[in-house]
């Protein structure tokens, strides 16, 4: 087994484990709160990219943004519904809600689109590059490109700007946020339609690797929860870390142990980590999204 | 009489069934400091929460509540900050894991009020200890010290009513007596301000009126020069017995 080939996959799978959860990363850090319909938003806009680019024959970025602008459209419509909830900061009622907002999905994917799976073929699919005797895909090339440029962005807005400033107040305390004149309704509708745009970019570059079912979604929701606990709960940086982190470890795991046990093992390191340290791998972890 | 810069007609604040606040009407006049002083539970800070609609519960606020004449009642919290009505709610409340610096460049009048709030260099003029811990996060500061940034962040926001719930609590006596000239200085500069106080000895010494709080209703209220004689007062809350 070559293992340039597997670091370059590990790599790929990483960047692509870090994008896919970026979202429930600002979601938890932010609004403290959770989405269990985060997978199923990756499913539809996947199913969406395919569409627009099948279906409606869009050139591949700009069915990206039909399917980032249909994310936006899914992440208001969960907000608007769960906004009382989300003021109550009712986490129970909201993994249930949430739950539910996924298997409505999932049913309304299998109405529009059908049960058969779908392939999105993209122009970068057909491009390939050789690197010391190991492959790799221009698409694949992109997720890591657009994983890097988009959390440096996030990082740098969290960081520096106003923008950033008022995401930890109203992660410290939406009520006294209010104090300062933040509206805080309007800080949740933007944190949950950020939320959905982020997967379904992820979705939009991640799904030409694999075919695209309306069971999707779930490995998904997996992944994500292990790379915002192992990142510390809001942490941006600590989520690519840990996005990275464990999509290098499942693929040598895979490569060179056993594929099939790769999920377990990962798991395995994750309760080790927890157990090791509770608040994540990222420093100041769990102390909103920054 | 000037038009009160604040003004609140029939506010009633209930939980569940029962009444926490039944104020019939209660003004302020522009540059005026007026006390609200009670026993424990008489819903002082109820009331000033109510003239913000700010609450931590889920209380049921109804009433008319006007600033400079404009009704506000129906509004937000964040709204109503934007108009010009400021809290400092009880305890100083600041953005802990944020630094000074941060929670002081955090606050600002919005540009389309043309309301100018303090800038950072006259909120420092005023608290110079805040300068001095500028990149301390809030957390590692004394409760003066929170009380001062809390007060500094709502004079950013360039207020024309601030309301301040309890600003001596927890602090030394030397301190009480800072905070309260400190406000006294602002109410000189034309700011109007609601100030909630147990602490009844010092507040009657900066304050223009009282208002005398009891199990939600007003109990008396008068010039702070008349209400020093007022035998509730007296015999409550400055330890005199009523000849």
């Amino acid at each position: 087994m070559n293992l340039v080939q597997q670091l370059i996959n590990g790599m790929v799978l990483g960047h692509a484990y870090a994008l896919i959860a970026i979202g429930w990363t600002v979601l938890l850090g932010v609004a403290r709160l959770v989405n269990f319909g985060h997978g199923q938003i990756y499913m539809l806009a996947a199913f969406v990219t395919w569409w627009a680019v099948a279906g409606l024959g869009l050139p591949y970025p700009a069915a990206i943004l039909v399917a980032m602008l249909a994310g936006v459209l899914i992440g208001l419509i969960m907000q608007a519904a769960m906004l009382r909830l989300t003021f109550a900061q009712d986490l129970v009622s909201i993994m249930i809600v949430t739950l539910g907002f996924g298997h409505m999905m999932r049913g309304i994917a299998g109405l529009v689109f059908g049960g058969h799976p779908q392939v999105l073929e993209t122009p970068l699919s057909w491009i390939d590059f050789e690197i010391a005797g190991a492959w790799v895909t221009a698409q694949d090339l992109a997720i890591i490109l657009v994983a890097i440029l988009f959390f440096a962005l996030l990082h740098f807005v969290l960081e520096r700007g106003a923008l950033g400033r008022t995401a930890r107040m109203v992660a410290e305390d939406p009520k006294l946020a209010q104090l300062a004149g933040i509206d805080v309704r309007r800080v949740y509708f933007a944190v949950f339609a950020f939320e959905g745009a982020a997967v379904a970019l992820a979705a939009s570059l991640v799904a030409p690797r694999t075919p695209i079912l309306t069971s999707i979604g779930f490995e998904e929701v997996i992944v994500t929860f292990v790379v915002v606990v192992l990142g510390g709960i809001g942490s941006v940086a600590g989520s690519y870390v840990a996005g990275l982190g464990l999509g290098i470890f499942t693929a040598l795991f895979g490569g060179f142990v056993s594929p099939a046990y790769a999920t377990t093992a990962a798991f395995g390191v994750l309760i080790v980590v927890l157990v090791l340290r509770p608040s994540g791998l990222a420093l100041g972890a769990g102390r909103g999204a920054r | 009489m000037t038009r009160p810069v604040l003004e609140a007609r029939d506010l009633r604040v209930a939980y569940g069934g029962n009444v926490a606040l039944d104020i019939p009407h209660l003004a302020i006049a522009p540059g005026e400091l007026v006390g609200v002083v009670g026993a424990n539970g008489a819903g002082k800070s109820t009331l000033v929460n109510a003239l913000l609609g700010w609450s931590r519960g889920a209380p049921r606020v109804s009433g008319s509540v006007r600033l400079d004449g404009e009704e506000i009642g129906g509004l937000p919290p964040h709204s109503r900050v934007r108009q010009g009505l400021t809290l400092v709610p009880e305890g100083g409340a600041v953005f802990m894991r944020l630094t000074v610096a941060d929670n002081i460049a955090a606050a600002s009048a919005p540009a389309s009020s043309g309301r100018r709030g303090h800038d950072e260099e006259e909120v420092y003029a005023l608290f110079p200890r805040l300068r001095e811990r500028l990149h301390h996060a809030a957390s590692a500061l004394s409760g003066g010290e929170r009380q001062m940034l809390a007060i500094a962040r709502a004079l950013r926001l360039g207020p024309r009513v601030l309301l301040l719930d309890e600003p001596s609590i927890g602090l030394a006596p030397r301190l009480v007596a800072d905070v309260l000239r400190t406000v006294r200085g602002l109410v000189d500069e034309n700011l109007s301000v609601l100030l909630v106080e147990q602490n009844v000895r010092a507040a009657i010494e900066v304050v223009d009126r009282l208002i005398l709080l009891e199990r939600g209703h007003i109990l008396a209220q008068g010039p702070a020069a008349a209400m020093r004689d007022d035998p509730r007062i007296l015999a409550a809350y400055l330890g005199e017995a009523v000849a």
